[in-house]
């Protein structure tokens, strides 16, 4: 059985994540994942639900990571809010990753909080030169703090800002020029929002920087159909990754070259099999781009 | 142009009410109907957040009344972190003041039940010693052993039978419990085999919350009221329940 990395001696991963497909590991996927050990590429997990000193799912994750190398996603920064970068929550984003020591570490272009309150949500930033400045400052603040670069990934969007001067793309790609940081490019995201706000999904992927996209998410979404607005697509990360997405990936990759892949499951969460299936399905693409490139 | 300041303030409002949602979107957003799915994406995530931290308590007042309860008390208390684990950390005090009088009062010691396992759940785990441990001090230090207990541990106590009420809940379509049942002590203890939810006499609460505390073993023993056969079966308990982490005697 051919080796999926190196091991340190603390027996946690050594090597970068690799271009291959990885799933997001979920706790009802604990067990199943140490037992079965399926062969895929590398997990990411949620810095957030690894924050605590101890538990099932922190001990959980920590045997994870002997087996598989590790990203760190996290969802409550919000680097893009107005009232500052939450130092607080940055401190507790450090311990993890000192803690796990992820080889990729993530957030997204959104803002979160307002007024003291946290909205827990990826809440859309106007695309304004004001925003990509703000952002940026915020990431390279993070990045500082961290002493890691971070990857940003571009959020599902339901609405637009009558304010917005810039492309979705041409402004995450001002935000990495301006901080340094990298690109984690949703695809299952820029889908959504091409449908739900007449975006061209192709012009998006075309306009992001090549370079700077470290990691790539696929997952799927929900359709609602609403009487004065018609079909409006929720990104839920609660089914398979649907056709127009895959589609949209081999369009990706074919422009932006093999780039870790995570597929994402959130919500009606089905057996890993199938989460192993689909990262299956992804790497055929990315095996797919190598042959095409040799 | 509004501000970005000012953007991010009125979408806050837009979300907080609905009824703001056309003012903030007036100026700013199109369509305004959709900020609709992120003020759904955000009551779904706090109230989500309530249900995975209080299981029994949703299940015994249902879907829809839950949801009124978290309508209200995250007007009350609304969320503080990017990190959503602790936003159900006021719901116990919440509901003592918003159920208080009512038929549903004891649900607010059920929510310390399930806060506490919340919280135990998370905490550290420690290598535990066992009763051997003892052995190092002589018979007159014993009355001064200091016990270091699990960090997990979280002790409660209600006058009503709520443990009854969470062991008897953990399948849907339970049996009630008759309320007139009374008081009951516990304790919750994250173990590697997962989390133990045990229900204590009086004496033995008093005890070992007296360790927990601090106090020397003598004085827990006072406190409890155990004689010596007692304090034997008491300090059996606690350690083959893994919970003492270390000894010491105040006198060394």
């Amino acid at each position: 059985m051919t080796s999926l990395g190196n091991t340190s001696q603390a027996g946690t991963f050594t090597d970068p994540i690799p271009a291959r497909a990885g799933i997001g590991l979920r706790s009802v996927h604990h067990q199943a994942l140490l037992d079965q050990r399926p062969p895929i590429g590398w997990i990411e997990a949620h810095t957030e639900n690894y924050f605590h000193d101890g538990g099932a799912a922190v001990r959980a994750l920590e045997r994870a990571r002997s087996i598989y190398p590790l990203s760190l996603h996290g969802v409550g920064l919000g680097l893009g809010s107005v009232d500052g970068l939450d130092r607080e929550h940055l401190a507790r984003v450090k311990r993890a990753i000192d803690r796990f020591e992820p080889a990729l570490v993530s957030e997204h272009a959104c803002w979160g909080q307002s007024g003291g309150e946290f909205f827990n949500d990826l809440l859309p930033l106007p695309y304004t030169a004001e925003a990509v400045s703000l952002l940026s400052s915020h990431i390279a603040q993070a990045q500082d703090f961290l002493g890691r670069r971070l990857l940003i990934e571009n959020v599902s969007a339901y609405v637009a800002f009558e304010h917005s001067t810039l492309h979705e793309w041409d402004f995450l790609a001002a935000v990495a020029r301006e901080s340094g940081c990298g690109l984690l490019l949703d695809v299952n995201n820029v889908y959504v929002s091409s449908r739900n706000l007449g975006i061209d999904a192709r012009a998006f992927i075309n306009g992001l920087p090549r370079e700077s996209v470290g990691e790539i998410h696929l997952a799927g979404h929900a359709r609602v159909t609403t009487p004065d607005h018609g079909e409006v697509l929720i990104d839920d990360h609660g089914s398979s990754v649907c056709d127009e997405v895959w589609e949209l990936y081999r369009f990706a990759i074919a422009r932006l070259g093999a780039r870790p892949t995570l597929i994402e499951w959130d919500t009606h969460i089905p057996a890993l099999a199938t989460l192993v299936d689909e990262a299956r399905r992804a790497d055929a693409v990315l095996e797919d781009c190598h042959v095409i490139a040799a | 142009m509004s501000s970005l300041r000012d953007l991010q303030r009125a979408f806050a409002s837009a979300l907080r009410d609905e009824r703001d949602a056309g003012e903030a979107g007036a100026e700013a957003v199109r369509p305004v109907a959709n900020l609709a799915v992120y003020r759904n994406n955000s009551d779904w995530q706090f109230r989500n957040a309530l249900a995975l931290s209080f299981p029994v308590l949703k299940r015994r007042v249902g879907d829809d009344f839950f949801r009124q309860l978290a309508a209200h008390y995250r007007k009350r208390f609304p969320s503080r972190s990017g990190d959503l684990h602790w936003v159900g950390r006021n719901f116990a005090d919440f509901l003592a003041v918003h159920l208080a009088g009512g038929e549903y009062a004891w649900l607010a010691d059920l929510a310390r039940l399930e806060w506490a396992r919340e919280v135990a759940s998370v905490a550290e785990l420690r290598s535990a010693v066992g009763v051997e441990s003892l052995g190092q001090f002589v018979p007159e230090e014993l009355e001064h052993l200091v016990f270091t207990l699990q960090p997990s541990l979280q002790m409660g106590a209600s006058d009503y039978p709520v443990v009854s009420v969470w062991l008897a809940n953990q399948a849907e379509n339970a049996s009630p419990v008759d309320q007139s049942a009374g008081a009951e002590q516990y304790m919750v203890l994250c173990r590697d085999e997962g989390l133990l939810v045990a229900r204590l006499s009086p004496a033995l609460f008093s005890f070992v919350s007296a360790l927990a505390a601090g106090a020397p073993l003598g004085k827990a023993m006072a406190v409890a009221g155990f004689d010596e056969a007692g304090l034997l079966e008491a300090l059996r308990f606690t350690f083959a329940e893994a919970l003492v982490c270390g000894v010491q005697s105040e006198k060394r």
